[in-house]
């Protein structure tokens, strides 16, 4: 998994805690569940009844006499939460290219680098030219010490896919790979088959 | 989650030399009948061989939409908040939407319909967000045997049913087939116009099964055939 895929989960994950959280306690005190059931909440449980509120005029004045530093505290926070969702947001946006790529295995060779989007045109053209490969795309993706390759195919209608993957991954991509000296660079293929209307025609 | 695929793992297959109907219109007759259970090795050779050395899973998504919106949610929020909170300092008045919130948390208690309903759907949005982060997602592509190490290929699905159908088509005797592919099973219908039905399922089934293995699926999916008489 990329290092975004990682972060969106992570925060998704964060995100649905806190409103599955936040419901269920709605729910619990709203319902009358505690009572209903003779359980007994911690003594500072925030709702235990349902003719509890959520942010009462007692809460509400307890909060604002903090003292000075209460409004500030809370600007700051809203700004830092502001601008840490404007950042992941951006971070959708964006597709992280390696630019160029160190080449020749360990070490690399002093002053030789490949641009990505060489890399990636020259896989597309020879995949393209692959029996049974209708059109290719490829991107370089990730950092230059781990770039990733993507490779879409849209294959034609009479294509095998794995006989397609087999000549691919002997041809264009092993030769990728040895010539930026990385055999196991990561990898992924994303094969489709062109529209086309049934035939039979042999 | 087995890697070596097994093509006898059919619903509907009678025959036991299904896997040596030729492709051509020729009337059928079995050409290479094996013993039973046993099943032609050139349909798979390289199966075990590939399908071995390295897993492959299905890709997982990077969930870039869901994760869009919530930051969308939360951007939209908090600038709002802070816009009203800094305005507010500044001595301005509370904005209305701020009033009727504070009021609405203020006076109505957690046991209020409205409240129950908005905990309700926060729940239910908290609980989509989980399964979201925590399962793969993609499941319009259909992994496939990885052929080296590092390399993780991927069919989709529809891609899939296109290839299924138009080998179908090219069964003698079937007019009209549709092709489901789910990520477990393929379900295939038939129209016959000619020959008997039960043959031209046994052909289809082997057929179908011959194209699957084409495919190089990571874990081929079980096929169920039905045909319908069609003479009209």
């Amino acid at each position: 998994m990329t290092p975004r895929t990682v972060l969106n989960r992570s925060l998704l994950a964060l995100a649905g805690l806190v409103l599955l959280g936040g419901g269920l306690l709605i729910l619990f005190a709203g319902l009358g569940l505690y009572r209903r059931h003779g359980l007994a909440p911690p003594a500072d449980w925030p709702l235990t009844a349902a003719d509890d509120v959520l942010l009462g005029s007692a809460d509400r004045a307890r909060w604002s006499s903090q003292g000075w530093w209460w409004w500030p505290a809370v600007i700051a926070i809203l700004a830092l939460v502001a601008l840490l969702a404007l950042w992941w947001l951006l971070a959708q946006l964006r597709r992280r290219r390696p630019g160029a790529l160190p080449v020749g295995s360990t070490p690399p060779q002093e002053g030789v680098e490949l641009r990505d989007r060489a890399l990636s045109d020259a896989i597309a053209s020879e995949a393209g030219a692959l029996p049974g490969v209708a059109r290719a795309v490829v991107r370089i993706t990730g950092r230059p010490a781990h770039p990733r390759t993507q490779v879409r195919l849209t294959l034609t209608p009479r294509a095998a896919p794995g006989a397609v993957l087999d000549t691919l991954c002997e041809g264009p991509l092993r030769t990728a790979h040895r010539s930026t000296g990385r055999p196991d660079m990561s990898t992924e293929v994303r094969l489709r088959v062109a529209r086309h209307k049934p035939h039979r025609a042999e | 989650m087995t890697p070596a695929p097994d093509p006898s793992a059919d619903d509907s297959a009678p025959s036991p030399h299904r896997a040596a109907v030729p492709l051509t219109k020729e009337p059928k007759g079995p050409t290479a009948p094996g013993p039973p259970g046993h099943h032609a090795p050139p349909l798979d050779p390289t199966a075990d061989e590939r399908g071995s050395g390295h897993r492959s899973h299905r890709p997982w998504s990077a969930r870039r939409v869901p994760a869009m919106l919530v930051a969308s949610v939360i951007l939209v929020a908090a600038v709002a908040a802070l816009v009203d909170v800094v305005a507010v300092r500044a001595g301005r008045p509370a904005a209305a939407w701020r009033r009727h919130l504070a009021d609405a948390l203020a006076t109505r208690p957690v046991g209020d319909i409205w409240m129950l309903v908005g905990a309700a759907v926060a729940a239910a949005i908290g609980i989509w967000l989980i399964v979201l982060a925590l399962t793969p997602g993609l499941r319009h592509w259909l992994p496939l045997r990885s052929p080296a190490p590092g390399v993780r290929a991927s069919l989709n699905r529809d891609g899939a049913a296109d290839l299924l159908r138009d080998a179908a088509t090219r069964v003698p005797g079937v007019g009209k087939a549709r092709v489901r592919v789910r990520r477990h099973r393929v379900k295939a219908r038939a129209d016959v116009r000619f020959r008997d039905p039960q043959q031209v399922k046994d052909d289809l089934t082997a057929v179908l099964v011959e194209e699957r293995d084409r495919l190089a699926l990571a874990r081929p999916p079980r096929i169920a055939v039905r045909v319908r008489q069609r003479t009209d």
